[in-house]
């Protein structure tokens, strides 16, 4: 590890930081417009960043290339934490904890795009934080890593690494253009146009500005912090097919969509096997889910489907808006939720748990292996979009779903140890690792993790990390080896 | 189309039913010794199993080609472990112990799977003949039924290689001799001396030779059945040392114990899985007896509870003793990890066994590695001997599938009204064939299996076979790949 590789990665975490200063200092139009409490003080905490940003750029500014692979790793994880750490900031400053486990949770928890809060009532916090909130997920939901390689021709920083770092590995083919780049630059046009739209969509059915850009910036980036004690729960039933609509699309393929905007109908043609799965598994959950809150919770139907639809598509696409009290509802469809929290959705997307595309070539594969031992001279290979998918991807997603499942044991077993009961332990552990938020018991519904100890905090922001860089870059760091020289 | 040789698989099914006819023999005794009144009852299911053997055996499979492919020993494996369940569970219902037939058949299905798990609330106060019953349907199928098949059928000779790959699967054996059924007949030999050695034993240490001889049968074969409402609680701590020290060679690979008495111990050289094994269980040991110490149970106490209840679960064997005054939730977060791990592979033990988690935790090192040189190629190796990438993709295969019925399990569970925690505990309790747990126990839930209702204890018992069975043999006669003319 050089130190100029260092440096470098310095550099990069400014300008990062820079570009978070920026977006904190926008939470002060909030501050000023309702007249808050010392309205400067989220000003403060923007300069600061950005001061902190400018300063590491500004000294680091030669450096520009980093040649070692395993810095790009570190870079992932040592990006997400500090920004993180820089997002802690308003919370404190602001005064609405004095505890900097909570802020970090709550800050790591927006960065991840998680939308698991501490705050028992949210609607009582002051509107820069609140903005903040919403503003974090937005910015960590389509994934910093994206923005990165977006300027990535100035930073001169090995595309490669690092799209293999962060983004889903399991879609190889998903590139819309031969460079990574210009990728980055159409799915980020996307995310932008479709914020917009989201946000006239949502003052069209008559919601006022604030709440049309907070929701959108939560749900549009399956983050699913509300500016409301009761998440989308009372908003009008427009308004919340609205947000399910914003919620469906942050789970597709940023690829897909953008073809899909271009009209280029013949190149969707062959990339469907996951989209198809992810509406056939959308549908079945949304029918299972209403029937079960129609019969069994004595929802009348039409509320039924509703509540179904949105809390259904919440939890698929790991997003963590609510739209009822689910501590209520009968087990299996919290189970099923859960389920579906960890299945998420597209690879590609916002979402977080463990992608449908993953899903797949587990499903195939373990069908491939039944096939081979009742006819062993049978080739099976596992396919995908009509491709054979290779033995190291294979591989690959088998390991991703190994260490997952492992972590997301250890998870539970660290939260019954810190005292949490099995069963809020299982929803936390879950809901903080796939990125979907609400758990199960005091953590579900419209609850919070206020009630958790500060060990259980800090067990849940780690598995957010580890769910949202997908277990491995963060694991990597934990080996002696990736320290040693070579 | 070769036609489905249906005769023989008849001839074979009946050949173990006349067997276990043969076996009833013994509870039959016992009856008629101390007067319990069952005798009767007893000896009508020996009849009634004993005609359908004659029918099976003598009209339909007369004329068996002894000729057997793969469709066929699936087949029969299936069969086997449906039929002799089925009619295992006459002699509870003919006696009236169990008049319930979904109660029957749960005792005789968690009987011959090992599992242990019991709707009986106080064995003591059964008949004694339905007492060694239990033990007897435990012991049988504490090395599989089809590998008791094999031993027997000398005349079977081609295919059943794949007999006992059915039963036996996905561990690569080495075999203890090139003749398979000379094999088995020598696993038998070995597995029958130790139950003896064990029921001797414990008779000397001033146990009652019913007793004695039950406990031994369920402690062999890793099945679980206790003898006294509450578990092992009432015995002697000789007793207990005995158990636990028999215990711990249950979950030893067969074959390597029938090496050790044989005194060929140079074959034992190398042996990684077995050092793996000690080494997790001295430290799971270890940490438990800390664990029970520090939070205020007297120390020399804590230390038998613990090797004591290691021992249980990481041959998933399943007894439990009096609880402790004080359960530490280390120790339940310990047992349940154990429970998923279980014993070696080729033991009579169940859970994922650690020769596949040896397999997919070197996979896992080489993954890491790759990730730092990405030109670099690693093969797993174990025993010294390279594990093909073939077999490593088939290990994840089937843990997949494994979570996945554990799931699957779950969530009937949570249909039937179990809590989700709840519906996990039991779930990964029975597919690992441990039975009762201690962390179930610990989170407040009722072990009263017999509470639950019939749908739960139907999917608890298709569980148990998956687990025992090893889910491929199950899985495949479900495929409709299976049933296709080729």
């Amino acid at each position: 590890m050089k130190n100029q590789d260092w440096k470098a990665i310095l550099r990069f975490i400014g300008i990062m930081l820079m570009a978070e200063g920026g977006l904190m200092a926008l939470c002060l139009v909030p501050a000023l417009h309702f007249g808050e409490y010392r309205p400067w003080t989220i000003g403060l905490c923007a300069a600061f960043t950005l001061a902190v940003g400018a300063m590491l750029w500004v000294s680091f500014g030669h450096y520009r290339q980093i040649k070692d692979r395993r810095m790009s790793y570190l870079l992932v994880t040592l990006l997400w934490v500090t920004l993180a750490v820089f997002g802690t900031l308003p919370f404190l400053a602001t005064g609405t904890t004095s505890c900097f486990t909570r802020a970090w949770f709550e800050a790591m928890s927006g960065i991840t795009s998680t939308g698991a809060t501490v705050y028992a009532d949210v609607a009582a916090l002051p509107a820069s934080v609140l903005l903040w909130r919403s503003m974090s997920q937005w910015f960590g939901g389509f994934g910093i890593v994206l923005l990165v390689l977006a300027l990535s021709p100035r930073l001169g920083i090995n595309n490669y690494s690092l799209y293999t770092a962060e983004a889903s590995s399991a879609d190889n083919t998903g590139k819309t253009t031969v460079k990574t780049t210009e990728t980055v630059q159409h799915t980020l046009l996307i995310y932008l146009i479709l914020t917009i739209v989201f946000i006239l969509l949502l003052l069209l059915s008559g919601m006022e500005l604030w709440d049309a850009v907070n929701l959108t910036f939560t749900n549009i980036s399956s983050g699913g912090f509300s500016v409301n004690s009761d998440s989308i729960a009372s908003i009008t039933h427009t308004q919340q097919y609205i947000l399910a609509a914003a919620m469906l699309l942050s789970g597709v393929n940023f690829t897909l969509l953008y073809l899909l905007f271009t009209l280029r109908w013949k190149r969707i043609g062959n990339r469907l096997d996951q989209f198809r799965s992810y509406i056939i598994i959308a549908i079945t959950a949304v029918v299972f889910v209403s029937a079960g809150l129609h019969f069994k919770n004595s929802y009348a139907w039409g509320d039924a489907f509703r509540i179904g639809t949105v809390q259904t598509i919440s939890a698929l696409t790991t997003t963590g808006s609510v739209a009822a009290d689910t501590t209520s509802w009968w087990t299996p469809i919290g189970f099923i939720l859960l389920m579906l929290s960890i299945c998420g959705s597209m690879a590609g997307s916002t979402s977080g748990g463990l992608k449908i595309m993953r899903m797949l070539i587990l499903m195939r594969n373990a069908r491939g292996i039944l096939r081979n031992r009742l006819h062993p001279n049978a080739v099976n290979p596992v396919r995908l979009n009509g491709k054979p998918v290779s033995d190291h991807i294979i591989n690959n997603v088998m390991i991703i779903f190994m260490v997952y499942g492992i972590t997301m044991m250890l998870g539970v077993m660290g939260l019954l140890l810190c005292g949490t009961t099995p069963n809020e332990a299982i929803g936390a552990s879950v809901g903080c690792l796939t990125g979907y938020g609400p758990g199960l018991g005091a953590t579900g519904g419209f609850g919070s993790y206020a009630g958790f100890s500060h060990g259980a905090m800090w067990i849940c922001s780690v598995l957010m990390l580890f769910g949202r860089l997908e277990c491995m870059t963060v694991l990597i760091l934990l080996l002696p080896r990736f320290w040693r020289r070579h | 189309m070769r036609k489905f040789n249906h005769r023989l698989v008849a001839r074979l099914a009946g050949t173990l039913l006349l067997l276990l006819t043969a076996a009833m023999a013994a509870p039959i005794a016992v009856s008629l010794h101390s007067h319990d009144g069952v005798h009767m009852a007893l000896l009508m299911s020996a009849l009634v199993m004993g005609g359908m053997g004659l029918v099976l055996h003598n009209m339909v499979g007369r004329k068996a080609e002894y000729e057997l492919h793969e469709k066929e020993s699936f087949w029969i494996t299936a069969l086997v472990w449906i039929v002799i369940p089925m009619s295992g569970a006459l002699p509870y219902v003919f006696t009236g112990t169990l008049p319930d037939y979904t109660d029957a058949m749960f005792e005789s299905v968690s009987g011959f799977t090992t599992t242990g798990a019991s709707v009986i609330s106080d064995p003591s106060a059964i008949p004694d003949g339905i007492l060694l019953w239990r033990a007897i349907t435990q012991w049988i199928g504490g090395l599989g039924l089809v590998l008791f098949m094999v031993a027997l059928v000398k005349r079977l000779q081609v295919g059943s290689l794949q007999l006992y790959d059915a039963e036996f699967s996905g561990t690569q054996q080495r075999k203890l001799h090139p003749h398979i059924a000379k094999s088995v007949s020598r696993m038998w030999h070995i597995y029958t001396l130790i139950t003896a050695a064990m029921a001797v034993t414990l008779t000397m240490a001033g146990n009652g030779v019913l007793d004695s001889v039950c406990l031994a049968m369920s402690t062999v074969s890793t099945g679980g059945f206790m003898t006294a409402h509450n578990g092992l609680a009432g015995y002697s701590d000789t007793t207990m040392l005995i158990v636990t020290v028999f215990m711990f060679m249950s979950g030893i690979n067969v074959a390597l114990l029938y090496n050790f008495f044989t005194l060929r111990w140079r074959q034992l050289k190398g042996n990684q899985e077995f050092v793996v094994y000690v080494t997790v269980y001295l430290l799971a040991a270890a940490s438990c007896t800390v664990a029970f110490g520090l939070s205020g149970n007297d120390w020399g106490r804590s230390a038998q509870y613990s090797v004591f209840h290691i021992a249980s679960t990481i041959s998933t064997c399943g007894f439990y003793t009096a609880t402790p005054t004080v359960w530490p939730f280390w120790v339940s977060v310990v047992t349940f990890l154990l429970t998923l791990c279980g014993a070696s592979a080729g033991s009579t033990g169940g859970g994922l066994k650690l020769r596949r988690l040896m397999t997919i935790f070197l996979d896992l090192r080489n993954y890491f590695t790759k990730m730092l040189h990405p030109n670099a190629v690693f093969s797993v190796k174990i025993d010294h001997k390279v594990v093909p990438t073939e077999y490593v993709n088939k290990i994840y295969g089937f843990v997949f599938l494994y979570i996945m019925f554990i799931i699957g399990g779950a969530f009937v569970l949570t249909l039937c009204g179990s809590s989700i925690a709840e519906a996990f505990c039991m779930a990964a309790n029975n597919i690992s064939n441990l039975g009762p747990s201690p962390l179930v126990n610990s989170m407040g839930a009722n072990l009263e299996y017999a509470m639950l209702p019939d749908a739960a204890k139907w999917t608890l018992m298709v569980l148990m076979l998956a687990g025992r069975l090893e889910i491929f043999v199950l899985l495949a006669i479900v495929t409709p790949a299976y049933w296709k003319k080729r």
